[in-house]
């Protein structure tokens, strides 16, 4: 038997779509059949056509950075600074913080799915799918 | 469809109203509406609100402060675009000649909230990660300066631009410049972005007179001629989108450029949706008043001042007005009846005979945003 390596999280955001293989992580994606669309979140009928002729199927581990932010004010249940990158994987967009950088990570960033903690709430950590960046190559903030 | 004209605008000074509700807010710009027209509580047929925080049945709420009850009333849920699309709402009622005079406005209060970030309620899978709206833009930002070629300082320029002309605005929440030095020594909100790259959270209230012809004649106050209301929503999808292209702009525009027969080239004024200084820049592109990557250089050259090719948010913009999110739209009507009808004062832009107001709204994944408007309007 494993112990787990943290305390228990609370609220593991998007759990069912989230497999975990070691350190990496893959994410289950919808791929419809009927126009070649594809969703993250996974659901049962396409977005684009209503086709109920979907597959569900799993994602790279690997991806790249579209875009990427630090967010230095925080909403409620969040604590600043944390690093937020749009991720394409697998024909997909995706949202997903950087917990292991401190800065934005810059467009082309090629970055790893993984699960860590995001935020600490009373109840507990949220923890969620994540990236984390696969070289040092960050982009400066544009500050001085 | 019959041509519909703005007949009267009224605007309660944006900026922080603690003390007073949505409702409130929306009573005084209405009241303020029916006193500057002479219209009569019993001559309108129907009401339009638009407000996102302002709570159930708002439209009744105000307009029954002033005679107007019994009418049909209805109040719009589109965030940003909350007041735009009231707006719209009256003109169809007009056009189909269903109504001959409608009120549409807008009202918001923010301060309820408190301080911080806009409080984004729909719970996506985004939000759930943390997503707020400066971030959201943030990171478009950073793309676009990265595909590009722009800088920080360009994203400035907007900021020191439109805070410039709402220094001459006394509707607006902020009413004094600022200087490049000003944003950079500005809190970092989200990198790129800092306090000075966004516009403020505000409370207020933007009402106008939509109405026929024939209304129109009877009231003897100024009027301009709606050529163009049209209203999108975002395009749903999970895959890769181009997020330094609002498509949602673009085709919202088109189609308001094809139903008034006019085209940029034809604008006077824009006032546009710079809710972060990186939004004037993406929109402006979208809505075709700059080549595709060259809206920074059109700034830094001049041409988006009030005395330019073409003036941009000559009002001041989100950037000096603030933002009470669902007054937004109707505002921006406003001002473009003041510009049209020369009563526009130290804003005035020289010769206005058109212009187009934009505003889009909401933070949901998988679109570019939840709405869009635009607006056409001509002297004549």
């Amino acid at each position: 038997m494993t112990l787990p390596q943290t305390q228990p999280a609370a609220h593991q955001i998007g759990a069912h779509w989230t497999h975990q293989d070691g350190e990496h992580a893959t994410l289950t994606i919808t791929l419809c059949h009927a126009c070649s669309g594809r969703w993250f979140p996974p659901r049962d009928t396409c977005s684009t056509c209503a086709s109920s002729d979907v597959e569900n199927i799993t994602s790279h581990t690997r991806g790249s950075v579209y875009a990427s932010s630090v967010v230095r004010i925080a909403p409620r249940g969040f604590q600043a600074p944390y690093v937020l990158a749009y991720v394409d994987i697998s024909g997909v967009r995706l949202l997903a913080h950087s917990p292991s950088s401190d800065r934005a990570l810059a467009p082309g960033t090629p970055v790893e799915l993984t699960v860590a903690r995001i935020a600490d709430t009373p109840e507990g950590a949220v923890t969620s799918y994540v990236v984390t960046a696969l070289d040092d190559q960050h982009t400066t903030t544009g500050e001085q | 469809m019959k041509p519909v004209y703005v007949a009267g605008a009224a605007v309660h000074p944006f900026g922080k109203h603690p003390e007073l509700n949505a409702a409130e807010l929306g009573y005084r710009a209405v009241h303020s509406l029916l006193e500057t027209t002479g219209i009569t509580p019993d001559t309108v047929d129907t009401g339009f609100a638009g407000s996102s925080y302002g709570g159930s049945l708002l439209a009744q709420r105000v307009l029954q402060r002033v005679g107007i009850s019994g009418q049909p009333a209805f109040t719009v849920e589109n965030a940003c675009a909350s007041g735009a699309s009231a707006i719209h709402l009256g003109w169809q009622a007009v056009a189909s000649g269903a109504a001959d005079a409608v009120i549409a406005f807008g009202a918001e209060n923010l301060s309820s909230f408190g301080g911080g970030t806009l409080p984004l309620t729909t719970n996506d899978i985004e939000i759930e990660q943390g997503m707020v709206m400066p971030a959201a833009y943030a990171m478009r930002a950073q793309r676009y300066l990265h595909d590009f070629g722009a800088t920080v300082d360009d994203l400035t320029a907007v900021s020191v631009k439109n805070r410039t002309n709402g220094a001459l605005n006394e509707r607006a929440h902020f009413q004094h410049e600022v200087t490049a030095q000003d944003v950079a020594n500005s809190r970092p909100v989200a990198d790129p972005l800092r306090l000075l790259h966004c516009c403020p959270n505000s409370d207020g209230a933007a009402a106008v007179l939509l109405c026929s012809q024939e209304v129109a004649e009877q009231l003897h106050t100024p009027r301009v001629r709606i050529r163009a209301s049209v209203v999108r929503s975002g395009t749903f999808h999970t895959q890769y989108r181009d997020m330094t292209w609002p498509d949602i702009t673009e085709r919202t525009a088109k189609a308001a450029y094809a139903m008034a027969g006019l085209g940029p080239a034809d604008l006077d004024l824009v006032e546009l949706h710079d809710a972060f200084s990186i939004a004037e820049l993406l929109h402006s592109e979208a809505l075709g008043l700059a080549e595709r990557g060259t809206a920074h250089r059109a700034v830094r050259d001049g041409d988006f001042d009030r005395h330019g090719r073409i003036a941009v948010n000559p009002s001041g913009g989100l950037m000096s007005r603030g933002h009470p999110v669902g007054a937004t739209g109707a505002t921006q009507i406003c001002e473009a009846y003041w510009q049209l009808t020369g009563q526009a004062g130290s804003l005035q832009v020289p010769g206005a005979s058109v212009a187009l107001t934009h505003v889009t709204g909401g933070g949901i994944f998988g679109v570019d945003n939840g709405a869009c408007s635009v607006h056409i309007l001509t002297a004549d």
